[in-house]
C-alpha cells in the first residue's frame, strides 16, 4: 500500500469556481434563445466568437504571467457572453470581439485576473466600446427584420429602443405582452425580460449571484421610477419601462450581482444595491447616453472595497460576537 | 440564517450491519480490570473510576477525568451524550450507542454527576435515528442535533442561546465510565468505522485499543490500491502514511480512499460562503484577506480566537483556499501578543 500525506480537509462542498461559472455560463446561453430565434444564428455567432476572444485573451496572458496554460475557471467565457448580449444583434461582429477583448486584457488580466479585478470586466468592455463607438453600439436593428446574414455587415432598417424614447421624454408604446417576450429593438440578450428573470432565479437558488443585490437595486430604480417619471404617464407604466427598456434588468442579475467585485458582506450588499441602482437612474435622466448601467455598474464597483470597510467600521471590527 | 454546511452524507451502509468484533492481534496484553467502587458512587469515586480506567474522550483526545473536572470548573448544567458523527462516513458514535444504549444512558448520567451537571440528555442526528433509540430505549432523553456540518457546534450555539451550559461527553467515553464503575473495566475497546472507496463493504468495527491499523485494514479487506487513509474525520482528521500505528480511543473512523482528492485553488472571489457557513461568526474571508498582507493589522483580525478548528470554511470555500490555516495562523499572532 502506497500511501501519500495530505493535508485536511479531505472533503469539500460540490460548489467550485468553476461550477459557479458553468451555472453562469448555461443560464446566459439561454438568454441566446429568443434572439436566435428572431435574427437567425447570427447572435450565437457574435456570442461564440467574443467568448473566442476572451478566452485567447486569457490564455495569453496566463502564458505571459505564469508561463502556463492553465484555463482555469470559466470566467473569461461569462465576460464575453455578457458582452455579446449586450451589444446590439445588427453589430458588426468585430465590436463584440473589441469589447471583449478590452475586457479581458486591460480590465481583468493585468490586475492578476478572477478575485483581484476591482471593476466588472463586462461593464469596463462596453463601456468602452459605448465611447468609442457609440453610434454602433446604440443602434438596434427593428423588429422583424428578419434573418441577418451570418457575418459581414447588416444593413438594416433600425429603430430607437424604448431607453432612447424615453430619453427624448416621450413614451415608448409598446404592447405589455411584447415588452415582457423582448419583442422590442434593444440589446440582443437584455429584452426578454421573462427569460432574464427566469436566470435570475436559478442563479439566486444556486446561490451563484447574491439576490439582496438584486433586490435593493430594483427596489431604488421602482422607487425613483415612480417618483419622477420621464414622460408624460402615471407613475405605474413609468416604472413598467424604465424597468422593462435597457438592460436595467440584464445589469441587476448578471452583473451588480458579480460576486468579485460587489461588497463581501450582507449590509454593505444592500448599500452597494441601493447605489447602483440610484446611479442607473441618474445616469438615465442626465447621462449623455440612452443607458448607463455599464457606468454606473463601474463607479459602484470603485465604492465596493470602502463599503465592505465601513461595515466591519461600524461593527468595530470584531465581526458578530461569538458566544463564550 | 442557517449557519454550517449541509454534507452528502454515506452512513445508512455502515450502520446496516451489527459491530463486528476484531480478533485480537498478537502480542497485546489482556485488558486490565481494577476495584470497582462500592455502592452509589459520589462524584469524586466517578472521577477516580475514571482516571483508574484510563478512559478516553474519543471527541477530544483528551482524558475523561481530565475533561470532567474541566467541565465541573466551567460549572457546566447540561451534560450530553455525543452520539453524532460530524463526518459524513463516520458512524461510529451512532453504532455504540445503538449497541449499548443502557451503557451510554448509565455513563452518562455518571459523567452528570461527576461534572455537576443538573441536566444531561443525549444527542442523535436526525428524528429517524431518535425514533430508532426510543424502540431501544423508551425513556432515554433525546436532542436532535441535525445533519448540518459541525452539528456539535450547532447544537451547543442553540442550546447555550437559551441559556445555559451545555458540554459533550463521547458516546464511547460514556459507555466506558459505565463499564469501570459498575465492572471495574479499564477502557480496551473502541468502535471505530471503517468506510471510503477503498473498501468493499463499509461496516464499524471493536477493535481493541493498541492494535496496529494494518491489522484492522487487513481484517476489512481494503484495497491494495488505497493511496489515502485518514483517520479521525475526513475534515480535521490525519492523513495516516504508517499503517503500523495502534488504534486509539480517539480513531473513530478509518477512510480508505483509492484515489487522493485533488482539489484547484483559485484567488478568493468574495462569495462570503466561509462567513455565513462559521458556526461562531468569524468572517474567514477578511482574516483571509489581512494574513495574505506582508504584515498583518492585528486590529483587523476580528475574532479569530473563538475559532473551533471545524474547517467548515475551508470545506466550503469555492476557491478552494485554506481558509481554516490561515484563521488559526491569525489566532496565534493574537495569542503570542507579538503585535507588530
Amino acid at each position: 500500500m502506497n500511501l501519500t500525506e495530505m493535508k485536511p480537509p479531505f472533503i469539500r462542498g460540490e460548489t467550485s469556481v468553476a461550477s459557479m461559472m458553468r451555472d453562469m455560463l448555461f443560464a446566459l446561453t439561454l438568454l441566446l434563445a429568443l434572439p436566435v430565434v428572431r435574427y437567425g444564428p447570427r447572435p450565437a455567432v457574435a456570442a461564440a466568437l467574443t467568448v473566442l476572444v476572451c478566452v485567447l485573451c486569457e490564455l495569453l496572458f496566463t502564458l505571459m504571467q505564469t508561463k502556463t496554460t492553465g484555463l482555469s475557471d470559466g470566467s473569461a467565457a461569462v465576460t464575453g457572453m455578457v458582452v455579446a448580449l449586450l451589444l446590439p444583434v445588427n453589430a458588426p461582429l468585430w465590436l463584440p470581439c473589441a469589447a471583449g477583448a478590452f475586457a479581458i486584457a486591460a480590465a481583468k488580466a493585468p490586475f492578476g485576473s478572477t478575485g483581484r479585478n476591482p471593476f466588472n470586466p463586462a461593464a469596463a468592455g462596453l463601456a468602452f466600446a459605448a465611447v468609442c463607438w457609440p453610434q454602433l453600439v446604440f443602434s438596434y436593428a427593428a423588429t422583424g427584420s428578419g434573418p441577418l446574414p451570418l457575418f459581414g455587415d447588416c444593413a438594416v432598417q433600425t429603430a430607437p429602443s424604448p431607453a432612447a424614447v424615453l430619453k427624448q421624454g416621450l413614451p415608448p408604446n409598446i404592447l405589455p405582452f411584447e415588452m415582457l417576450w423582448g419583442n422590442f429593438a434593444g440589446p440582443a440578450g437584455a429584452t426578454a425580460v421573462l427569460v432574464v428573470a427566469a436566470c435570475g432565479l436559478y442563479l439566486f437558488c444556486k446561490r451563484v449571484a447574491q439576490w439582496e443585490i438584486t433586490a435593493c437595486f430594483l427596489l431604488v430604480v421602482i422607487v425613483i421610477a415612480a417618483l419622477f417619471p420621464r414622460a408624460v404617464f402615471d407613475p405605474l407604466s413609468s416604472v413598467k419601462y424604465e424597468l422593462l427598456s435597457g438592460s436595467v434588468l440584464f445589469c441587476s442579475v448578471f452583473m451588480v450581482t458579480d460576486p468579485v467585485t460587489s461588497p463581501h458582506t450582507t449590509a454593505a450588499r444592500c448599500v452597494y444595491g441601493l447605489l447602483s441602482g440610484a446611479l442607473v437612474m441618474a445616469f438615465r435622466w442626465f447621462g449623455a447616453y440612452e443607458q448607463g448601467a455599464v457606468f454606473a455598474v463601474l463607479l459602484s464597483n470603485a465604492a465596493a472595497p470602502v463599503l465592505d470597510d465601513l461595515v466591519f467600521r461600524f461593527r468595530g471590527w470584531g465581526g458578530e460576537l461569538a458566544d463564550a | 440564517m442557517q449557519r454550517g454546511i449541509k454534507l452528502e452524507q454515506h452512513k445508512a451502509e455502515s450502520l446496516l450491519h451489527p459491530v463486528q468484533e476484531l480478533p485480537d492481534a498478537a502480542g497485546l496484553p489482556p485488558p486490565k480490570f481494577f476495584r470497582a467502587p462500592k455502592g452509589r458512587p459520589d462524584w469524586e469515586a466517578v472521577l477516580r473510576a475514571a482516571e483508574e480506567a484510563e478512559i478516553t474522550d474519543e471527541f477530544e483526545d483528551v482524558p475523561l477525568a481530565e475533561k470532567l473536572r474541566r467541565m465541573r470548573r466551567a460549572g457546566v448544567s447540561l451534560a450530553l451524550a455525543c452520539c453524532v458523527d460530524e463526518d459524513p462516513y463516520t458512524t461510529s458514535a451512532m453504532a455504540a450507542l445503538r449497541e449499548q444504549t443502557d451503557g451510554v444512558i448509565a455513563g452518562l448520567a455518571l459523567a452528570a454527576r461527576a461534572c455537576g451537571a443538573k441536566k444531561s440528555e443525549i444527542a442523535v442526528a436526525d428524528r429517524r435515528e431518535k425514533k430508532e433509540i426510543l424502540r431501544r430505549s423508551p425513556e432515554a432523553k433525546l436532542v436532535v442535533a441535525g445533519t448540518r456540518y459541525p452539528a456539535r457546534a450547532l447544537l451547543r450555539r442553540s442550546l447555550q442561546a437559551e441559556g445555559g451550559k451545555a458540554a459533550f461527553v463521547g458516546a464511547q467515553a460514556c459507555a466506558a465510565l459505565a463499564a469501570a464503575v459498575s465492572r471495574g473495566e479499564a477502557q480496551h475497546d473502541a468502535i471505530v468505522t471503517v468506510a471510503g472507496s477503498g473498501v468493499e463493504i463499509p461496516r464499524n468495527v471493536r477493535v481493541r485499543i493498541g492494535t496496529p491499523l494494518r491489522h484492522l485494514l487487513d481484517f476489512c479487506g481494503v484495497h491494495e490500491r488505497t493511496r489515502l487513509i485518514v483517520t479521525g474525520s475526513s475534515v480535521t482528521g490525519r492523513a495516516v502514511t504508517d499503517p503500523s500505528v495502534p488504534v486509539t480511543a480517539a480513531t473513530r473512523c478509518v477512510i480508505a480512499m483509492l484515489r487522493p482528492p485533488r482539489y484547484k485553488t483559485y484567488a478568493c472571489i468574495g462569495c462570503g460562503r466561509c462567513s455565513r457557513a462559521c458556526p461562531r461568526g468569524i468572517v474567514p474571508w477578511r482574516i483571509y484577506q489581512e494574513m495574505e498582507r506582508s504584515r498583518p493589522d492585528p486590529l483587523k483580525l476580528l475574532n479569530a480566537r473563538s475559532c473551533i478548528d471545524c474547517a467548515s470554511c475551508s470545506m466550503i470555500c469555492p476557491s478552494g483556499l485554506d481558509l481554516a490555516a490561515a484563521v488559526k495562523r491569525a489566532a496565534a499572532i493574537m495569542e503570542s501578543g507579538d503585535l507588530h
